[in-house]
């Protein structure tokens, strides 16, 4: 088997991308599909990859497209199917629970999956704006006035007050 | 002075503010200490993030996420495509000189359709969660005795190394149906399939057929139609026709 040098470089993004994911998910398991659909979508479109964007930063759009488009797929199957319990409850492991306990992570787990998106980007990974609006296909403006919602619901989730119905469905 | 811009503001809270501009919006606040609080807080808030998910535990290893074995079960498909595609020159091949009639072979092509749909759901889609995760040996079985009047005996694919990961219902036209999916170490996915007839006691002959990389064994017995979906390789096709030759 070659060893290709693009592997390196995925293998130490590896442990991020699976941070996200799971943040993102909020199930170890399919936190790790997503992962793996994420590389194999990677190697299949290495070549169509716009050469201005960060390695990092393709991935994680490619992860978080995958994310949604998974969660829409899922959606209109279990209409056509019949059923409609997709939304269900997420389960932590015990493990994740423990970690959970801490207030902070508590808070930022009840932010809708953009906000975690968005703020686990410009804060833990330091992704720049202009990488966070190519990722969401967005305006640069349209990201800053959601980080400020995202982080406004964060304050608010952590100092014990609940979001209200209307500031969840607000995107 | 002026307010400075949202993205001056986010940008002074990250950190990512030079010169003037940090200066002015320093200069902003000093005047507007509600809003200084404000942002002081949301500061608080990113180190608060950063430190509890860098505290968070290590994820164990996946080897299954490596680059390389990614890069190697691409490869495996690509060559199991290419059979199928060659496979499918010669029938067409064959069908233009038997002249076949596309109709029929739509037809042909419809039997057990949804226990396709529902492999590629639950065994394709990531973020598809099973409505019981199997504990012990025999939960899955008493899951089935549950739904299904008849006994329904779930195939027990171990010889293979397959072990049944989950089962989940789905509702169709004929009634209720059930899926249990079994996966092997490679992570290969096997799923076994069964539902009513229907009212209208739609029994079917044995058959399969392949659709995008997936075949579909199936046939009836003890009043119940099934399918054993694989991978369209050969090993594993074995596998399921080996498990399905018991029910039908």
């Amino acid at each position: 088997m070659l060893h290709h040098p693009l592997d390196d470089a995925l293998r130490e993004l590896l442990p991020r991308l699976r941070r996200f994911a799971q943040w993102l998910t909020r199930d170890p398991t399919t936190a790790d599909d997503l992962v793996q659909a994420t590389l194999e979508r990677a190697l299949s479109r290495w070549s169509s990859r716009r050469p201005d964007a960060s390695l990092r930063s393709w991935l994680f759009a490619i992860l978080y497209r995958q994310f949604l488009d998974g969660r829409r797929r899922a959606q209109r199957h279990a209409w056509l199917l019949g059923r409609l319990r997709t939304e269900e409850e997420p389960q932590w492991p015990s493990a994740e629970r423990e970690a959970v306990a801490h207030a902070m992570l508590q808070a930022f787990a009840r932010l809708n999956p953009e906000q975690r998106s968005l703020l686990l980007w410009v804060t833990v990974e330091g992704l720049s704006y202009q990488e966070v609006a190519q990722i969401l296909e967005v305006p640069i403006g349209t990201v800053m006035s959601r980080l400020s919602r995202a982080r406004q619901a964060l304050r608010r989730l952590g100092e014990g007050e609940t979001t209200t119905p209307t500031l969840r469905v607000l995107r | 002075m002026n307010q400075p811009s949202e993205h001056d503001l986010h940008a002074y809270v990250d950190g990512r503010l030079d010169g003037e501009r940090r200066a002015a919006v320093g200069l902003y606040l000093a005047r507007h200490p509600e809003r200084a609080a404000e942002l002081q807080a949301w500061q608080r808030d990113a180190q608060h993030l950063r430190a509890s998910l860098a505290g968070g535990p290590a994820l164990p290893d996946n080897p299954a996420l490596d680059p390389a074995a990614i890069r190697r079960r691409r490869h495996q498909r690509t060559v199991a495509r290419l059979a199928l595609a060659a496979s499918l020159v010669l029938c067409l091949g064959l069908g233009g000189l038997g002249g076949w009639q596309v109709r029929g072979w739509r037809a042909a092509a419809l039997p057990m359709g949804d226990a396709l749909t529902a492999y590629r759901l639950l065994a394709l889609e990531p973020g598809t969660r099973p409505d019981l995760v199997p504990q012990r040996d025999g939960d899955l079985q008493g899951w089935l005795d549950r739904h299904f009047q008849r006994r329904v005996a779930m195939p027990d694919l171990r010889a293979a190394d397959f072990r049944p990961v989950g089962g989940r219902l789905f509702a169709t036209e004929q009634g209720a149906a059930a899926m249990v999916l079994y996966r092997d170490a490679a992570g290969h996915a096997i799923s076994f399939y069964v539902r009513p007839p229907g009212p209208r006691r739609h029994l079917l002959p044995r058959g399969e057929r392949i659709d995008g990389g997936l075949l579909a064994q199936y046939g009836s017995g003890n009043g119940y139609n099934y399918a054993m979906v694989s991978r369209a390789d050969d090993a594993d096709a074995q596998v399921a026709a080996r498990a399905l030759q018991p029910l039908i």
